[in-house]
């Protein structure tokens, strides 16, 4: 058990990373707060998809004359970069509809902003 | 003409493309966008007309972009599923035409912003028709972003009062849910090393790994089950389907949700065929979700004033039908289900639009406000009626064929008690229409205003009452969708190689 488990300890702390971020999420009050746990739990998948190409000992995949297999799988990294570019907008229209929520009802604390409706 | 390979991707991509160029073409002339945007809309439906007649003659095939072949390429799979590519072209089209009139009198959103508003519906619709033809797994999330990110958008445009907040709630949900689904597809990848998938389904049938798979199988679950909004994660829906301009409501209402179908349909087919896991347990928790959204739905609709947050509840117990019909996993509810997913598009679009008339004339949007406005919008309120009809499934409408085979299905899967489920969910629902045609038609105005205002204008009357009279139609034509989507329902629900 605990050896399965130290073998994929990356795994795990992804794991414990995206719960973490989803507590974060759930339990803080501020706006800004509950969104920078969606950024935990966003980098908890990205390293997760990360972790899974790689292969001990690999090689950058790049054809060559000295290319020696194995190589690291290279697909988990072309989408952790499109998954990137989508967590950059998410964040960015994010932060947005906060500062218009501030400049509306003057505060970003979740509890007060439910009072006012 | 119709066999041109090349129509799928004409009808994805003609959207997007439309979409980033909305602002270029709009600089001088903001009055531009409306009609730049249908332009592209139409370019669009016509090939998505192509691409449903070709499968109705071939049945499905496969657009391998760039000849990669698979698995090694993306590859975009059009099969009976995919023909709801027609339905987002319809309503996305109307949904246009509408607002352009519509805009003008959502007086808190500058009037610079209109082009970015055609931008980000085209985005929208154009993220739709992606995800409903793809057959890659990474393909599904990035369009599923895609749609989701232009929806928070749409939800927060109006700049009404708690506009922000309702766009924020849905964002934050919905960011989750997204994580949730890539985060199963990675798992996915890991056991199977493949994102096509077809492919997918096949190396699952001969893995050993049912852990991690019923893992993903849960996170994918409940990811779309957000995004559809069934029962218990549905909260995000109400402020946001009522907040956002009439005509994003509709394509909120019919069709955004209805992704979140697609996508559990999807992934249904992947673990059916892969028979790795009984999925027994799995199918039942659907049904009871689907029958607590169709009781919940429509129990807390029938407390709203609002017009507008009425129908969004009524969305839920919708999706609850579609979700059941699914769950019972037999081929009758199956069909029922899935042609539910069409015809409830048809019938909340109508009702949208006919309220967005409503709003736009009177300037109100409680039943309370609304009463005795039937004498002088006559057309708007039929549209309504009728919509109301068909929403509660009375028969020669579109609601209720699709009703009457998921009822089926019940009493087929041995489930009597869902079936009754069903028609007490549509008892409800008949409670809450009757009141709102009540309002309109027989009590004294409370507001004496309404009774010297006109009939909405022409480009908002046309999509209502077109679409109205599709809910008549899709009753009495209804079998040509049913025998349509037979073949798929079948596929979906038989394993590979069984």
């Amino acid at each position: 058990m605990f050896a399965a488990l130290w073998h994929n300890i990356d795994y795990a702390a992804a794991v414990v990373l995206f719960c973490i971020g989803l507590y974060v999420v759930i339990a803080k009050d501020n706006l800004i707060k509950k969104f920078l746990g969606l950024n935990i739990m966003e980098t908890a998948v990205f390293s997760f998809i990360v972790a899974l190409g790689v292969v001990e000992g690999g090689d950058a995949p790049i054809m060559g004359p000295d290319a020696r297999p194995p190589f690291t799988n290279p697909v988990p990294q072309a989408l952790v970069l499109t998954g990137i570019v989508v967590a950059v907008s998410t964040t960015a229209l994010a932060l947005a509809l906060i500062i218009r929520i501030y400049r509306q009802c003057g505060t970003i604390e979740a509890d007060e902003l439910r009072e006012m409706e | 003409m119709y066999d041109w390979p090349h129509w799928i991707i004409v009808a994805v991509f003609s959207p997007l493309l439309g979409a980033v160029l909305t602002p270029v073409v709009s600089l001088r002339d903001r009055r531009v966008a409306p009609w730049w945007a249908l332009g592209a809309m139409t370019v669009s439906s016509f090939a998505a007309s192509m691409l449903v007649i070709r499968v109705a003659k071939e049945g499905p095939f496969s657009y391998l972009p760039g000849g990669w072949e698979r698995p090694y390429g993306i590859e975009l799979r059009f099969d009976e599923f995919s023909a709801s590519v027609a339905i987002i072209c319809l309503i996305g089209w109307l949904a246009l035409l509408y607002s352009w009139r519509y805009t003008e009198c959502m007086h808190d959103m500058p009037k610079a912003r209109i082009p970015y508003y055609y931008t980000l519906v085209l985005l929208n619709l154009g993220g739709m028709m992606g995800l409903v033809v793809t057959g890659d797994l990474f393909n599904v999330f990035v369009f599923l972003e895609i749609l989701s990110l232009s929806g928070y958008a749409l939800v927060a445009i109006s700049g009404e009062h708690i506009a922000e907040m309702a766009a924020f709630k849905y964002l934050l949900m919905g960011a989750i849910s997204s994580l949730l689904v890539l985060f199963a597809i990675a798992i996915l990848f890991s056991i199977t090393g493949s994102l096509n998938m077809a492919d997918v389904t096949v190396i699952l049938s001969k893995t050993t790994y049912t852990t991690p798979a019923a893992l993903a199988l849960a996170m994918l679950a409940i990811g779309f089950m957000v995004k559809a909004a069934l029962f218990p994660v549905h909260i995000w829906l109400p402020d946001a389907h009522s907040i956002a301009p009439s005509p994003v409501s509709a394509i909120l209402s019919g069709l955004v949700v209805k992704v979140g179908i697609i996508g559990m349909v999807r992934v249904y087919s992947i673990y059916n065929g892969a028979n790795l896991l009984d999925l027994h347990v799995f199918n039942q928790v659907l049904v009871w979700l689907g029958a607590l959204s169709i009781v919940m739905g429509a129990f807390f609709a029938i407390f709203q004033d609002d017009i507008k947050l009425m129908l969004a509840y009524s969305t839920i117990s919708n999706i609850g039908y579609i979700v059941m019909g699914l769950g019972l996993s037999t081929n009758f509810s199956v069909i029922g289900g899935t042609v539910h997913v069409f015809n409830h598009a048809l019938i909340k679009a109508t009702l949208f639009f006919a309220a967005g008339a409503l709003i736009y004339r009177t300037g109100f949007r409680t039943l309370t406000d609304l009463r005795g406005v039937g004498r002088v919008m006559p057309l708007t309120c039929i549209a309504i009626s009728i919509g109301a009809i068909s929403i509660v499934g009375i028969p020669p409408t579109a609601g209720f064929l699709c009703k009457w085979y998921i009822a089926l299905g019940a009493f087929e899967a041995g489930q009597p008690f869902f079936g009754f489920a069903l028609i007490f969910g549509a008892l409800f629902i008949f409670i809450y229409y009757i009141r709102m045609v009540n309002a309109f038609y027989f009590q004294e105005p409370t507001r004496p205003e309404i009774l010297e205002l006109s009939e909405a204008p022409a480009s908002m009357l046309f999509p209502t009452l077109l679409l109205a009279a599709l809910c008549l139609v899709m009753g009495i034509l209804g079998r040509i969708p049913l025998t349509f989507i037979e073949p798929a329902a079948a596929r979906l629900l038989t394993p590979l190689g069984g």
